[in-house]
């Protein structure tokens, strides 16, 4: 806990800074005893770029996630909101730095033992596999029977299926259950990519964008599902829509051209200048 | 414009280089008058005088005169005087009789070999009116050594470096020392030729048949001059001295100091060959492999452009270079070009007929075919195979199986680049125009507006529609671009390879994806770096040994593709892979 | 994608008409001498062609892998039966140092090194463990699978995917060619494996080593050899393979044999591939075709499950390749060239690729059609040449690709659902 505590030397600068980024400052996993930062953090990063031709997207020092959290991400295009989430889940292998997650380093895993250890993620576009049906999507999302030999021999479980027909059910898909995800509206679709995580039973949800292109009355229900999630589940959410992110209420954190702006909550970031600038252009 | 002319300057250099050589046609005449002169003086019965015209005949290098000496020698040549007792030289062979069994002789001209006009109709003197002035024995060793000495004047350039070549190959002939010195003295001929004099007198005075310099110490100083040569040909005579010297140590005929002060002297000149075959060798490799290099990636730049840009697999590409080949064929039969009767200019009407056939098929291709398959790349191949398999049998059905393309007379020899390295007409003509090919497309690609247009359109399609670019046009363009060009490459495979129809199946599509492949989609120095690397790369293993097994072309080619199988493990969007948001596009 | 059970009806219906047309209807025809042995023979090899089609389809039809060296997996399959057969094949050859016959198609094109005599030739080792049938039936399957794993382990690990994968698939078919054409490699060369005729003799059921055959024959003979004994005294091979007649492959009730064998085969295969396909796993196939990326983000590792459809792919090449080769009676590597993989490709493609049925339909329809019309025709106002069959196949190819891209099959189950479900008003178009 010692890690925390800060040093209090810099009271100038202190006032100035968003208190919530010096939680941070002296805070190097690699350095520090692992169950003391795990049981503060559930994902954490150090001194992690990437650069794409020489190009930096993303150039976080320190940036982490507690354990129950939800978190949203701000910023303006390009500020590497989604490269972040790519380098988190394993899409992108990072330049330098380090990527941990539940006591462990997870920089090198590739996707899919990323997402076995519990990270799941939901894209901008709603990615579900358009020729199986929807109930066939949620089969497939189930965690547990990822290895193909299970896949080849095993059916599903009268209480899997019972899961399955639950979260359809809140969703309200029960209906589309046997149609094939291709034919479905581009809200079902989205809400499908969601149950689909859901059901995957993840404990850190990366959700990106949630909201686009979706009408007003969707996007309310999809801001109530997320705040239901946020009870059991740690979330990240990447959010254009100021709305929607109001509508959370949550603390957030604006990402611009690749590192960390500041941090806290929605109303705070409105008032700081260095943030509007970032939004407004300079 | 303006940067149109950077280009086409440097397309002519190319040509201007090669053309400069249909110059040589035109061969000196000699004069047959001054050499008919010459041989009256044979009717003087004098070897000296006699030695004097045969010598200078056979420095005249007419090739005529090689069956003049061999009648000479067979005693066929005859003096028959005229009324005033004036020397002329005349041949009979055969003899015929009338009916009252009075022989007559049939006279041909001694050097053309045309019948001996007199009075408007061929001389037929009685047997009895020739005068005899064939050789004695001494000169008759000299005319029949003058057969071959005859080459050594030669005007046609690669008869005469054969000729003298022949001198120094066993069975050795010494008595062309002096006119090979002659040569070597004479600052107007050639270089090569008084290299290769020298050569060959080295190389005689080594086999110990020069007489006065046949001692043993004499053919080592020899040798070592062909060290100083650095004399391939060497190599082959060292062998036999290395025998014989056993042979004499055997005997007790030099003692065993001389023997190895020899041994010593001919490792170092081995050595010093097996040096210079050496470099040759890997000089020789290295051409080679730009040289396919250039022949891959002149196959994989239209590829480039149609999988690379357009992201299309055409797997009719390598049947497009056959229609380029079958241009280059059709204008051959057009211009009456044979192997007999060379009309060389043929090969370069056939470059801008073959890229504007290929073209065309092209476009016709896109129009009916590939416009409804974009952004499906696999449907795209197997529709383009079978647009293949049509253009194969339809160009079965016309011209059979197998067509000859004969290269250009240009194309045969080679330019000495460096001592024994020897880079062929053809192959350097197909690195120029690979060279040119890809200065071109760059050209278009980066320097035209119309180059700007297919690569926004390449991008975002529906942005450059938006913005009022005819992406239809710009598809057809490119496509035909690329078909173009791919006709460019089948065109320049004739130079060096059979025409068949089916030669792009089984020459060209495996090999030009994998360069593409292994290049990176979408970039054209990918396929520069990609084609020049498998190029050299596969000529480097080809003479590879391991042990008793050389690898040779079937298992370098096997061994170049699990080469590439392990390569696109490390790079699996090849050497110039596109990153970050783009790279999930493709 | 229809549900399961609609699915399962639908294929238990044309399951039906292909087995009365397979196993009825077929040989009943050829029993009242309407069809001759040899077109039941060709027809036998038409369905290891649709054996082929099948492991394809599983590939490219349902995980969106394009193999373009399917033929080369068949020609392990058939290579590997080659060579069994040839051990066994006839009374030609000669006996080599170690007591093996030396198969005639190898011993006339035997790469001798430099000194060596005929007396020198010896049968390779990998020639030897093709003795024994069940063994060969074994390691056919295995090599090809092997052979893909390794390949599709290298391959898929490292996220090769789509067109490149097939242009891979591509070199790797042109690179085992080139190897099968040398001879060097003592599999017989440009020549191929021919010249037997005899399959399972005993001898090679029980044995793995012809000095067991002979042992056994011996014993089977109470060790009276009679006029077996060459004249030296000794017994050699060229005498008890003779003496132990296995079946004669130009014998015509074998070549029926190896016609249901193959019919078998076929619906072995076919519920094979649908069992996979009906699974879960087959769902996670299917997945991989519509977006294998995504699938990494919910833990499934897309490789595994594309290796294990490359070796069930592979399999079945080598299983359609060792069906081949007895109904042919050669194999040469002409049949692993490049283009011949892309036929495959093709007979999927015009049945209808993602369907299993669609598969065999096209395997069996392309190659039919290629039968009837690589021979001259005469219709009076037009005459048919061999010559215009690629150019027939190429425009009809093209056509299916661009108009008709779920195959002839779509226009099967479109002109079933216009006229009810009277399914076996037109059996053949069923199959």
């Amino acid at each position: 806990m010692s890690a925390e505590v800060e040093s209090g030397s810099t009271n100038s600068m202190a006032e100035q800074e968003n208190t919530a980024l010096k939680e941070y400052r002296n805070f190097l996993p690699s350095k520090i005893k692992k169950d003391i930062w795990s049981s503060k953090f559930l994902l954490f990063v150090e001194n992690l770029s990437v650069s794409f031709d020489g190009f930096k997207a993303v150039d976080i020092p320190h940036f982490g996630i507690k354990h129950g959290e939800l978190r949203v991400i701000i910023g303006p295009n390009g500020a590497g909101k989604t490269t972040f989430c790519d380098l988190v889940s394993g899409k992108t292998p990072p330049s330098t730095g380090k990527v941990y997650y539940d006591g462990k380093n997870i920089t090198q895993m590739d996707e899919s033992d990323i997402a076995l250890r519990g990270i799941g993620r939901k894209f901008q576009t709603p990615t579900v596999f358009d020729s199986l049906s929807t109930y066939e999507n949620l089969l497939l999302a189930l965690p547990g029977n990822q290895d193909w030999q299970d896949n080849l021999l095993k059916r599903e479980s009268e209480e899997e299926k019972y899961q399955i027909l639950e979260i359809l059910e809140k969703v309200n898909l029960s209906e589309c259950r046997d149609i094939p995800a291709k034919s479905l509206s581009h809200g079902q679709r989205q809400w499908l990519a969601i149950s689909a995580l859901i059901i995957s039973k993840p404990k850190l949800l990366l959700v990106d964008e949630p909201a686009a292109g979706l009408t007003d009355l969707e996007t309310e229900r999809t801001a109530d599902l997320l705040m239901e999630l946020a009870e059991d589940h740690t979330l990240v959410v990447i959010e254009h829509d100021m709305d929607f992110v109001r509508r959370l209420g949550q603390k957030v954190t604006v990402l611009n051209e690749g590192r960390v702006l500041a941090e806290g909550s929605l109303e705070e970031m409105e008032t700081n200048e260095e943030v509007m600038e970032a939004y407004l252009g300079r | 414009m303006n940067r149109f002319h950077s280009v086409i300057p440097f397309v002519f250099l190319i040509f201007a280089c090669f053309s400069n050589l249909f110059g040589q046609a035109s061969e000196q005449q000699i004069n047959e008058s001054e050499l008919l002169s010459l041989l009256k003086s044979l009717a003087v019965d004098d070897d000296e005088v006699r030695a004097n015209v045969i010598t200078s005949l056979a420095k005249s290098g007419d090739p005529q005169l090689e069956r003049f000496f061999e009648l000479y020698r067979q005693g066929s040549v005859y003096n028959w005087p005229d009324e005033s007792g004036k020397v002329r030289i005349v041949v009979n062979e055969e003899t015929v009789m009338d009916d009252d069994f009075n022989e007559f002789a049939p006279l041909f001209e001694p050097i053309n070999g045309k019948p001996f006009i007199v009075n408007g109709k061929q001389a037929k003197p009685d047997l009895l009116d020739l005068e005899d002035i064939s050789p004695g024995r001494k000169i008759r060793t000299l005319v029949n050594s003058s057969k071959f000495l005859l080459r050594l004047f030669s005007k046609d350039k690669d008869v005469r470096i054969s000729g003298i070549k022949k001198c120094g190959d066993p069975p050795f002939l010494p008595e062309a020392v002096p006119f090979l010195k002659e040569i070597i003295d004479d600052p107007s001929v050639d270089e090569k030729i008084r290299w290769l004099s020298k050569e060959s007198i080295s190389l005689i005075r080594f086999s110990g048949k020069l007489e006065g310099e046949s001692s043993l110490s004499d053919r080592i100083n020899a040798l070592q001059e062909l060290g100083e040569l650095n004399s391939l040909r060497a190599n082959a005579r060292i062998k036999n001295f290395q025998n014989e010297l056993n042979e004499l140590y055997a005997d007790g005929e030099i003692t065993a100091g001389v023997k190895r002060k020899f041994d010593s002297e001919i490792t170092k000149v081995k050595g010093v060959l097996q040096g210079h075959k050496d470099s040759v060798e890997l000089a020789g490799n290295l051409f080679r492999g730009f040289s396919y290099g250039s022949v891959l990636i002149l196959m994989a730049l239209g590829l480039a452009i149609t999988f690379g840009l357009m992201g299309v697999i055409n797997m009719a590409h390598g049947e497009l270079m056959m229609i380029g080949a079958y241009v280059t064929y059709e204008v051959q039969m057009y211009f009456g070009h044979t192997p007999d009767t060379p009309i060389d200019s043929y090969y370069f009407a056939a470059l801008p007929l073959a890229f504007l056939v290929s073209a065309l098929v092209g476009l016709v291709m896109e129009g009916v075919v590939v416009r409804h398959l974009y952004n499906r790349p696999l449907e795209s191949l197997l529709a383009t195979w079978g647009v293949g398999l049509l253009l194969i049998q339809l160009i079965r059905i016309r011209y059979g199986d197998n067509i000859g393309v004969n290269s250009p007379t240009w194309a045969r020899g080679g330019y000495e680049i460096a001592q024994d390295i020897v880079l062929p007409y053809a192959r350097l003509y197909l690195i120029g125009l690979c060279v040119a090919a890809v200065s071109f497309v760059y050209f278009i690609l980066r320097r035209t507006r119309q180059g700007m247009l297919i690569r926004a359109t390449m991008q975002n399609r529906d942005m450059a529609r938006s913005l009022g670019v005819r992406t239809r046009n710009v598809d057809r363009f490119t496509f035909a671009l690329g078909s173009g060009i791919a006709g460019v490459a089948g065109y320049g495979w004739t130079i060096i390879g059979g025409v068949t129809p089916d030669m792009g199946q089984t020459n060209f599509i495996v090999d030009s994806f994998l360069v593409v492949v292994t290049g990176g989609v979408g970039e054209l120095a990918g396929v520069l770096f990609s084609g020049l690397g498998i190029g050299v790369l596969s000529k480097a293993i080809e003479p590879m040994e391991f042990g008793d097994f050389v690898v040779g072309p079937v298992w370098g080619k096997v061994l170049l593709l699990v080469f590439i199988v392990a390569f696109i493990q490390f790079r699996p969007s090849g050497l110039f892979a596109p990153k970050g948001r783009l790279a999930d596009k493709k | 994608m229809k549900p399961v059970a609609q699915q399962m009806v639908e294929s238990k219906k044309s399951l039906v008409v292909l087995v009365i047309l397979g196993f009825v209807i077929l040989p009943f025809l050829y029993s009242i001498d309407v069809l001759s042995i040899g077109q039941i023979n060709m027809i036998g090899r038409y369905m290891t062609f649709a054996i082929l089609a099948l492991g394809l389809d599983l590939l490219w039809g349902y995980v969106g892998i394009l193999s373009l060296c399917q033929c080369t997996f068949f020609c392990l399959g058939a290579y590997a039966m080659g060579m069994h057969l040839a051990h066994h094949g006839g009374p030609e050859g000669i006996i080599d140092a170690n007591g093996w016959k030396l198969p005639a198609c190898l011993f006339v094109v035997y790469p001798y090194d430099v000194g060596e005599s005929s007396g020198d030739a010896l049968v390779p080792f990998f020639w030897k463990p093709f003795w024994n049938l069940p063994l060969t039936i074994l390691l056919g399957l295995l090599i090809p699978a092997i052979c893909s794993f390794v390949l599709g382990y290298f391959v898929f690990r490292s996220r090769v995917r789509g067109v490149y994968f097939a242009i891979l698939s591509q070199a790797i078919a042109v690179a085992g060619w080139l190897v099968f054409c040398r001879n060097d490699v003592k599999l017989c060369g440009t020549n191929g494996l021919t010249r037997f005729d005899v399959i399972a003799p005993a001898e090679s059921l029980t044995t793995f080593h012809p000095e067991d055959a002979k042992d056994k024959w011996i014993e089977s003979h109470d060790g009276d050899m009679g006029q077996d004994l060459n004249a030296d005294g000794k017994l050699d091979q060229l005498d008890y393979s003779m003496a132990e007649v296995g079946f004669s492959l130009s014998e015509p009730n074998v070549q029926l044999s190896l016609y249901f064998l193959t019919l078998a085969c076929l619906f072995g295969s076919f519920f094979l591939c649908k069992w996979i396909v009906n699974s879960r796993l087959g769902r996670v196939l299917i997945a991989i075709r519509d977006d294998e990326s995504t699938l990494n983000f919910f833990g499934y590792k897309p490789h595994q499950y594309k290796i294990f459809a490359f070796c069930i792919a592979a399999a079945l090449a080598g299983l359609a390749g060792m069906l081949y080769i007895p109904q042919m009676k050669i194999i040469t590597p002409s049949n692993m060239e490049a283009v011949r993989s892309v036929l495959v490709v093709v007979w999927v493609a015009v049945g209808g690729r993602g369907t299993l049925r669609g598969a065999i339909l096209g395997a069996l329809t392309v190659n039919l059609l290629y039968n009837y019309l690589t021979s001259e025709h005469d219709y009076g106002f037009f005459s048919w040449s061999p010559d215009y069959w690629p150019i027939f196949l190429g425009i009809a190819f093209v056509l299916v690709v661009l108009y008709l891209p779920n195959g002839l099959i779509e226009v099967v189950d479109r002109f079933k659902a216009r006229f009810g479900n009277n399914s076996n008003s037109n059996p053949i178009e069923k199959v």
